[in-house]
């Protein structure tokens, strides 16, 4: 059982990581719908990093900080630059996938052999200090959002920007502030796919994350500590998926595949209103 | 999205070439590669043979009708970001349906894209429910609907649409008399890129020329105006959301009968995505959008070539159509502020 709960513990941090930051983002009132891209950003990057000489832990700052690189570019595009957001991020993870898929190339040749890297050690439960610190980001989060200063402006650019504005406040700086943020944390989400999970990059290696994560912060109703049940939910259903089919098990697979978007689509059918979405999502700032 | 003036259009076209050509330079240079022999291996690639202008035209097919789908669906103001998940409906309607049916192969290609149509239309439906009855934003909505799609033809290929002649996850064949046959011997093309440009056509009349596509686009470009002269602005944006959701659900369809003739996981790299790129480049105009469309199917054949003969990784075929958008987006906003 304890080898369930640690892969469990594994799949969810990367999910929980990419989800927190995309939900500060969302409840400034943005929103990155590139978020896969953003953690093949990270994930790319933390592999060239490793692969390059440096350690895992280096690896993963690395990441961190390509991924505040990346928050800033598309704050350039969707927050300063008033594009809309959605738009710039269906460009943005045609961008990611491409570029990262050019590098790879690019660092590994057209060798097929699988360039491996090493993995960040363990600390505690045989998982690593990064996977366990994930769990704390929420809680982080959530504080921030309703104790700090700089977290009522954030939740107020999502949901009045006027009033922001009025009072004197500017929208575009907290918004890109909290691209950046989402940017890092993206990243990392994606970095630890590479240094926990399987260590190397192959193309689209996030398989789908980015989108679960955004299901996630839907199902989570924009409420940070939500994400914790919703990631431990998902990453369990695929622990357990894994686990079934080792075993010869014939649950139909694609009920696991499908749960996240399915409870993520519930859990905004059976809110009420805009499923508890900010006010301002997706708009302009004034 | 709106409508826009000559020389707007012209600065944007400008911007956008300018970012794609500083694209394709800056990643051939990048890769060790002379760009200019690396342009010529593209164009060579994608159009320079009648075997690589028809590999061009099959891949443009799924490209153009999701395109004209996303045009349709955002001139109308909805943001249909689940064009890919309506396209693997349809996909999995025309696999489905694809081998029961019987009688001539007319009749049962004519029922098996109608299948798809309809299944691409139905699964664009739960997010039209939320945004017309519950206010939620139809980009959170389809995103998910993409993700169970996705799901689901995972589980369908290795479960009840799987082939039970092999152990492949894909389903049946088609029947050869049903599939669609190339237009030329030998090649790949078929009549379904007729179809789509048919459409393309048809749309950008409906839309750009009718007093109805006036009523479309004023619900898009400004609802109160709409609502103030009475248009029924909830059926106009259902109108859009299933339209979009049929041509998306009928290019899987086609895809299915005239490229692939099966389903299998995974089945789209992205065509619902790229398909909402090309919309965009086109200024959401169904024609325009089209010819994008064509032109990213061309650098996605054209980049093989490029690969083999220079060494510049074919990846630079999703790079280009994103930066381009990126220009595009980035300078239409930045008219738009000018002008305010």
């Amino acid at each position: 059982m304890s080898g369930f709960l640690a892969v469990t513990l594994l799949l969810a941090a990367p999910l929980l990581l990419a989800a927190a930051g995309e939900l500060l983002l969302e409840r400034a009132g943005s929103i990155q719908i590139g978020l896969e891209g953003t953690m093949l950003i990270g994930a790319f990057t933390a592999f060239a990093a490793a692969r390059s000489g440096v350690g895992p832990h280096s690896a993963l700052l690395a990441a961190a900080f390509a991924g505040l690189l990346a928050g800033a570019a598309f704050a350039v595009f969707a927050v300063a630059g008033r594009a809309d957001p959605i738009l710039v991020g269906t460009a943005w993870n045609l961008v990611a996938a491409g570029g990262t898929a050019f590098s790879y190339r690019l660092l590994a040749g057209a060798t097929g052999s699988v360039l491996e890297v090493r993995t960040l050690p363990p600390l505690a439960f045989g998982l690593p200090a990064a996977v366990l610190a994930a769990f704390f980001v929420p809680v982080v989060v959530d504080v921030f959002l309703a104790r700090t200063r700089p977290g009522l402006a954030l939740v107020a650019a999502g949901e009045n920007p006027l009033a922001l504005a009025a009072t004197g406040g500017s929208v575009v700086a907290v918004r890109t502030a909290a691209s950046v943020a989402a940017g890092a944390l993206g990243a990392l989400g994606g970095a630890l796919l590479v240094l926990t999970v399987s260590p190397t990059f192959v193309e689209g290696v996030t398989a789908g994350r980015g989108f679960l994560a955004l299901a996630l912060v839907v199902f989570a109703r924009w409420k940070p500590l939500r994400l914790v049940p919703g990631a431990l939910l998902v990453a369990g259903a695929t622990a357990l998926q894994y686990r079934l089919q080792a075993g010869g098990s014939r649950i139909p697979y694609a009920v696991f595949l499908a749960l996240p978007g399915l409870l993520a689509l519930f859990a905004l059918a059976a809110a009420r209103g805009r499923g508890g979405s900010p006010k301002a999502l997706g708009t302009p700032a004034p | 999205m709106s409508r826009e003036s000559a020389a707007r259009r012209f600065a944007v076209a400008a911007a956008a070439l300018s970012a794609a050509a500083a694209a394709l330079v800056g990643l051939a240079l990048l890769a060790g590669a002379s760009p200019l022999d690396a342009v010529r291996a593209l164009a060579e690639g994608a159009a320079g043979s009648p075997a690589a202008l028809g590999e061009t035209l099959a891949r443009a097919t799924a490209l153009v009708l999701t395109a004209i789908g996303a045009s349709l669906a955002f001139r109308v103001g909805v943001l249909n970001i689940g064009l890919e998940g309506q396209f693997l409906a349809g996909a999995v309607a025309a696999a489905a349906v694809g081998p029961l049916l019987a009688g001539s192969p007319l009749a049962a290609r004519a029922g098996l894209l109608a299948a798809a149509a309809l299944a691409g239309a139905l699964w664009v439906m739960p997010a039209a429910y939320l945004e017309a009855r519950r206010g939620v934003p139809e980009v959170l909505s389809t995103i998910l609907l993409n993700l169970v799609a996705a799901a689901g033809v995972s589980g369908l290929v290795r479960g009840a649409l799987q082939d039970p002649g092999g152990d492949y996850p894909q389903s049946r064949a088609l029947p050869d008399a049903v599939r669609l046959a190339p237009l030329a011997a030998g090649g790949r093309v078929t009549a379904a890129i007729l179809i789509a440009l048919a459409l393309a056509l048809f749309a950008t009349l409906l839309l750009e020329w009718t007093p109805f596509g006036l009523k479309l686009r004023a619900t898009g470009l400004a609802p109160a105006a709409a609502r103030a002269i009475g248009l029924p602005r909830a059926r106009l944006r259902l109108l859009a959301f299933a339209a979009s959701g049929a041509l998306a659900g009928l290019a899987g369809g086609l895809e299915v009968l005239a490229v692939t003739g099966r389903l299998y996981d995974p089945f789209t790299a992205g065509v619902g995505y790229t398909g909402i790129a090309a919309a965009l480049l086109g200024g959401s105009h169904p024609l325009a959008a089209a010819v994008s469309a064509v032109l990213f199917a061309a650098l996605g054949t054209g980049s093989s070539a490029m690969q083999r003969d220079t060494g510049v990784p074919g990846a630079l075929a999703t790079i280009v159509p994103g930066v381009l958008v990126l220009a595009v987006l980035a300078a239409r906003a930045r008219l738009a502020r000018k002008a305010a």
